[in-house]
């Protein structure tokens, strides 16, 4: 080929991948293209196989622990899994009577859906593309688009590509993620997105709000995705933004650095004929 | 052959890759195995290889990062592309030229990754700087240990040929 045939080969090459970075949507569906799927498809089983040697290496390593070690974990995990038992005892108590004033109001609410554990198989959190590759296998349907992804301590993400028995999740620390949230003390509604490594800021706070450091940043169930109720972050500073809204940064709840299962939310997403604009959720108040 | 070698390589890549990410999380930050695959084939002196070589590269380590899908595509084809012509038009066989030619490749990605993030600031942000001088330098040592590495091996296997046919001695 000659060098002038290259050349142009290698700006339509060039010019074809600006035009798919910039058809991608900051915050679109999550269809993805079928390079990606391709790409992470050929990946998964790769990154499957080196996290179960590397799960067999640490488990023969663990392995070796001194008896009065096992002994005190034995004896703190009765403990705390006494103190759960109390817990979900009070919890169930108060869901039935919420159950029953929900029935005498006359208020139906959305079911909970059901948690399907999948394992980590890669991620990388550390870069300033942060990613997480799951394996959520192909039985029970494997993971879809969208289906929101968190653990015991809170929201993780989304699922924005599956391939397979594997996907990949956009973290909520993502700078393309944004999720709709409510302060748990003072019930404001707010977008939160994604910004510097290890960090979320709220968006639409005005300066008048009052918030407090340490007040709780849990999803308000508003934006089609999330559900209501899930923990996402804690506010960690009120620094004066613009003239009319504050800058709240948030640290989330999750550690994104010891992330080996996770948990995929199943149960029915807002149908999308109730998505168009002006017909979400909130749309009568 | 060559594109079957060119394949292992890449294949090699990710699995080093998913190990060293397993190892120390923040090795992904400090190297970037998947370019320096593409520099190695590039690294011949054909601008075309190198150009697809640097394409197919890039859009693999898309496929596991965050952010747009096709970032580390545009910037490792155009790298490709770059490496083979500076092989084409410099004498590239010392030591110190093959550590500046990986050293520079590894850098001109992270200025077109950097340019493309204030281009889709929305949806990416900029590159962490204080990790450059380790990927440029963890690029220049890697590719070095490879080609030195590569080259003992070539030298050994004409060796070895050399010394099975001359014991092919026909009777005068």
């Amino acid at each position: 080929m000659t060098p002038l045939r290259t050349r142009l080969l290698l700006a339509a090459l060039l010019i074809g991948q600006l035009f798919l970075l910039a058809s991608q949507e900051p915050d679109g569906d999550g269809s993805g293209s079928l390079l990606e799927g391709a790409a992470l498809r050929s990946l998964g089983p790769l990154a499957w196989t080196v996290d179960q040697v590397s799960g067999i290496f640490a488990s023969a390593t663990s392995g070796a622990r001194s008896r009065s070690e096992l002994l005190d974990e034995n004896r703190n995990l009765r403990t705390e899994l006494l103190e759960l038992r109390r817990g979900a005892l009070r919890l169930e108590g108060l869901e039935q009577e919420n159950e029953g004033l929900a029935k005498t109001l006359g208020f139906s609410r959305r079911g909970q859906g059901r948690l399907r554990a999948a394992e980590v198989v890669y991620a990388d959190h550390g870069s300033w593309l942060r990613s997480l590759v799951l394996y959520a296998g192909s039985s029970g349907g494997g993971a879809r688009l969208n289906q929101p992804v968190l653990t015991s301590d809170g929201l993780v993400g989304r699922v924005v590509l599956v391939a397979g028995a594997y996907a990949k999740v956009q973290l909520v620390t993502d700078r393309a993620a944004s999720v709709g949230v409510q302060l748990g003390r003072s019930r404001r509604q707010a977008v939160l997105r994604g910004s510097a490594p290890g960090e979320l800021l709220l968006d639409y706070i005005p300066r008048q709000a009052g918030i407090e450091v340490g007040e709780q940043v849990l999803t308000a169930g508003i934006d089609g995705v999330y559900p209501r109720g899930i923990p996402v972050g804690v506010v960690a500073a009120v620094e004066p933004g613009d003239e009319v809204f504050h800058r709240v940064v948030v640290r989330p709840v999750v550690d994104f650095s010891r992330l080996d299962f996770v948990y995929l939310l199943e149960g029915e997403s807002v149908p999308p004929e109730l998505m168009r604009e002006g017909a979400g959720p909130d749309a009568s108040r | 052959m060559r594109l079957a070698r060119f394949l292992a390589a890449l294949a090699a890549a990710a699995l080093l890759h998913f190990v060293g990410a397993k190892a120390w999380p923040a090795f992904p930050r400090a190297v970037d195995l998947f370019l320096l695959v593409a520099m190695l084939e590039a690294r011949h002196g054909r601008p075309l290889v190198g150009m697809f070589a640097g394409l197919a590269s890039g859009l693999l380590a898309d496929g596991l990062s965050g952010g747009p899908y096709g970032l580390h595509g545009f910037a490792n084809t155009a790298v490709g592309y770059g490496t083979a012509r500076a092989a084409q038009q410099l004498v590239v066989q010392r030591t110190t030229g093959l550590a500046a030619l990986f050293a520079a490749g590894a850098a001109a990605q992270q200025a077109i990754l950097a340019a493309l993030a204030l281009i889709f600031r929305d949806r990416v942000e900029l590159p962490d700087p204080l990790w450059l001088p380790v990927q440029v330098g963890a690029a220049a040592l890697l590719g070095l240990a490879w080609t030195s590495a590569a080259a003992a091996l070539a030298r050994r296997f004409r060796f070895w040929r050399k010394s099975k046919t001359a014991k092919l001695q026909l009777p005068r």
